[in-house]
């Protein structure tokens, strides 16, 4: 009985045609390996995004706690036809980028999550991503939403995504922009970059294990600094807040 | 009607100024305001260009190719460029147009062709 | 006139800071007047640029002085653009020697990131000539695209060169605990690798994103003062020994020649004038390189090296932390940070500490002679600031 209901709440078990791994060097001169991950591998993956819930700064919060869901419903097989890349440095967790296909011309483009700054990891890790849905699972398009302002500049109006405003992305609901394959051969020498077959000791060290990330986004030193800088111009309350927490910590 | 960008001439030296100023520069002997308007060519050589990627919150588009150009007066004049490959040196002709627009605002300036 | 000396120095780590202007501005006066020993002084200075407009605070100094307690001394925010540090130094250093004022406060002080970037581009747009420039959606970046694409053209500085000034300030920078960069990059990642492309994207052809300094947020202080305040200091005696200032044409396109800076070369002229110094006898110098462009361009009209040979020196390594005539050894605009009103004093807070050799790691063997460049608007204000370190008592 039991074997029969988890049958009707699991998505259909549709094959796709896996991410051939590739290697990037950064602006710091270390290579980065990309790859998918499997079900098996979400469990490593998930207690490096979870202190990100406390972030309150560039909507790592918000970001946080929707790829969490994510990669949790697709470890529990409770998402149709998900995905999910990662990014190391020498073995270190460097990015998580996931989406789905909703059919098979159109796929829905979920989160990027970069986990180190100032090396445009992002950038690579969302351009991996584009090239898995249009030229190896073959889509003909990739909606897409950003939640934070860094992410609206750098792929709406960079790539001059289409207005797709009609379609409630499923990160909310909120009006989608779409990647064409059109727009995608555009920016084709831009965005498909990296190199393949990844050298044999990278991509051992890669899958060797999903090492912690050295320098990921930390909560500034006060909890609500960001929020409460937004609305309290005053900074009496920051000063407060301060001082609990300084009480707290000498506690 | 045609539209003109124009250069300042002070009326006490002939001296031509473009932006405008208060006091001309050569004579300094004008009163505020003293200058007469002159449309200034529209055809020119380009001196320099570069092609923005990180453009202001009010344009729409992807890349704004900008350049300094040499008018065949002799004035000097920024301007946007509508020109596929810019190369220093080339010949250029100017139409003024709308350069800038926010929501109520439209702003004109020259923007330069290959000529 | 009297001599002017620094005797107390603090700083603010540029990078993201969620605090209030007034606070950034007011924990580096703090630490000054800690390390100094002085508990009040007669005069505040506040360099910024952006605080009517991206912060909601006007007359900054005014509230500074209040909320560092420092009341009823006079207060004043020193507005110069990108050069509003200098300009505060200066505006200190004049007070200080016509006898007016014993102790004089120098804060620089910028917090651009309380308002995204797109904001904070427009903001410094505002620099430019609002008819001529403004309207065609001229950045500060684009301005500095041209002048480079011209000055590559003309002297054959490539991209790589450009690429070398921010490989060394990135180097330097990850031996300042309080720069905003610590992020070691290699000529490798940011022009020679296939993924160069996406690690290193054009901002303003032909400069890149490595090219630009980043946006930041920063405070610094200097406290100027007599010589017989200096004496009274364990430290060795730093002065304040030349000041030069200069302006040009405020549109690029109205230069001369397009490929000078006339400002830059006038103002460190007389600062070296008034210094009783040459060029070749400086030891250590923080140069403006919001653009690395600017660093290399900046170290010929200064006269450090001829007219159109500064890349050659870069070559040659002349201007890394062991060379003959370290530059940037904080990591410079690119990887220390750019709070647009605390830049100037940064610089010379970086200075002050070469002198004195408290500066460590980045320490330049026996540094006499400091000299700083704060570049406001595209060049069309420069001030030169040069420091002497006296003989021990």
């Amino acid at each position: 009985m039991a074997v029969d209901l988890e049958k009707i709440l699991r998505p259909e078990e549709k094959p796709m045609p896996p991410f051939p791994s590739k290697y990037v060097t950064l602006a710091s001169g270390d290579e980065m390996v990309i790859r998918q991950v499997d079900r098996d591998e979400i469990p490593d993956i998930l207690p490096f995004i979870e202190p990100l819930l406390h972030v309150e700064r560039d909507y790592y919060n918000v970001v946080a706690a929707r790829v969490y869901a994510e990669l949790l419903a697709y470890y529990t097989y409770r998402v149709q036809d998900e995905y999910v890349l990662i990014a190391q440095i020498d073995g270190e967790l460097a990015a998580v980028v996931n989406g789905r296909m909703v059919n098979a011309d159109v796929a829905m483009s979920y989160h990027t999550v970069a986990l180190r700054r100032g090396l445009r990891i992002g950038a690579h890790a969302f351009a991996a991503k584009m090239e898995y849905h249009i030229d190896i699972l073959k889509q003909k398009e990739v909606l897409i939403v950003a939640e934070s302002p860094i992410g609206f500049r750098r792929w709406m109006i960079e790539y001059n995504l289409e207005k797709r405003f009609h379609i409630q992305h499923e990160l909310g609901g909120v009006p989608s922009w779409a990647l064409t394959k059109e727009l995608f051969e555009k920016a084709r020498d831009r965005l498909v970059v990296g190199r393949r077959p990844v050298p044999p000791e990278l991509l051992e060290k890669a899958q060797a294990g999903i090492l912690p990330p050295s320098d990921p986004p930390t909560p500034p030193q006060d909890l609500l600094a960001a929020t409460r800088s937004l609305y309290d111009t005053t900074a009496t309350a920051l000063v407060g807040m301060r001082k609990q927490l300084r009480e707290k910590q000498n506690a | 009607m045609e539209k003109n960008i124009y250069a300042y001439k002070c009326k006490k030296c002939g001296q031509l100024h473009y932006p405008y100023r208060t006091i001309c520069k050569k004579c300094g002997q004008n009163e505020h305001n003293e200058f007469d308007i002159v449309p200034m060519a529209k055809t020119g050589k380009l001196l320099t260009f570069t092609h923005l990627f990180t453009l202001p919150a009010d344009y729409e588009t992807v890349k704004l190719s900008l350049g300094v150009v040499e008018l065949d007066d002799g004035m000097k004049i920024t301007g946007q460029l509508k020109i596929e490959k810019p190369k220093i040196g080339m010949k250029v002709k100017g139409k003024v147009e709308t350069v800038r627009s926010d929501e109520y605002d439209k702003r004109l300036g020259m923007v330069f062709y290959e000529a | 006139m009297r001599d002017v000396y620094v005797v107390g120095i603090g700083i603010t780590s540029f990078t993201r800071l969620e605090y209030p202007l007034v606070e950034i501005a007011a924990y580096p006066g703090l630490m000054a007047l800690r390390e100094s020993g002085l508990n009040k002084v007669d005069h505040l200075y506040v360099a910024n640029m952006g605080g009517g407009r991206i912060n909601g605070q006007t007359g900054l100094a005014s509230a500074v002085v209040d909320h560092m307690s420092l009341t009823p001394a006079g207060a004043e925010t020193i507005e110069n653009g990108p050069a509003s540090g200098a300009s505060a130094i200066k505006q200190g250093y004049m007070a200080v020697a016509s006898g007016m004022h014993d102790i004089v406060m120098v804060i620089g002080a910028e917090r651009m990131r309380e308002v995204n970037n797109l904001e904070a581009t427009d903001f410094v747009a505002t620099l430019t000539h609002p008819h001529a420039e403004y309207i065609y959606g001229v950045t500060l970046p684009a301005m500095a695209g041209m002048f480079a694409r011209l000055y590559m053209e003309k002297y054959g500085v490539t991209s790589r060169h450009l690429g070398m000034v921010a490989v060394k300030n990135h180097a330097n920078a990850m031996h300042n605990f309080f720069a905003h960069l610590h992020q070691p990059i290699t000529l490798e990642g940011i022009l020679d690798s296939p993924e160069a492309a996406t690690n290193n994207p054009m901002v303003a052809d032909p400069l890149r994103f490595f090219d630009c300094c980043p946006v930041s947020d920063g405070g610094a202080c200097v406290i100027l003062a007599t010589g017989d305040v200096a004496k009274k200091l364990d430290k060795p005696m730093i002065r304040l020994a030349g000041i030069g200032q200069a302006t040009d044409t405020h549109t690029l396109h109205e230069r001369q020649e397009p490929t000078d800076l006339l400002a830059v070369r006038a103002a460190a002229k007389k600062s070296f004038a008034m210094a009783g110094v040459k060029p070749g006898d400086v030891d250590v110098a923080e140069l403006h390189d919001a653009f690395t462009i600017l660093e290399i361009v900046e170290s010929e009209e200064i006269g450090f090296f001829k007219k159109g040979e500064g890349h050659i020196a870069l070559e040659k390594g002349l201007t890394k932390p062991d060379g003959k005539l370290p530059i940037n050894t904080a990591g410079g605009l690119k990887a220390r940070g750019h709070p647009v009103g605390a830049t100037g004093v940064a610089q010379a807070h970086e200075i002050v500490l070469q002198l004195r050799g408290e500066a460590e790691k980045r320490q330049v063997k026996n540094a006499r002679i400091g000299f700083t460049c704060n570049f406001g608007g595209f060049g069309n204000n420069v001030v030169c600031l040069t420091f002497i370190k006296e003989k021990e008592k």
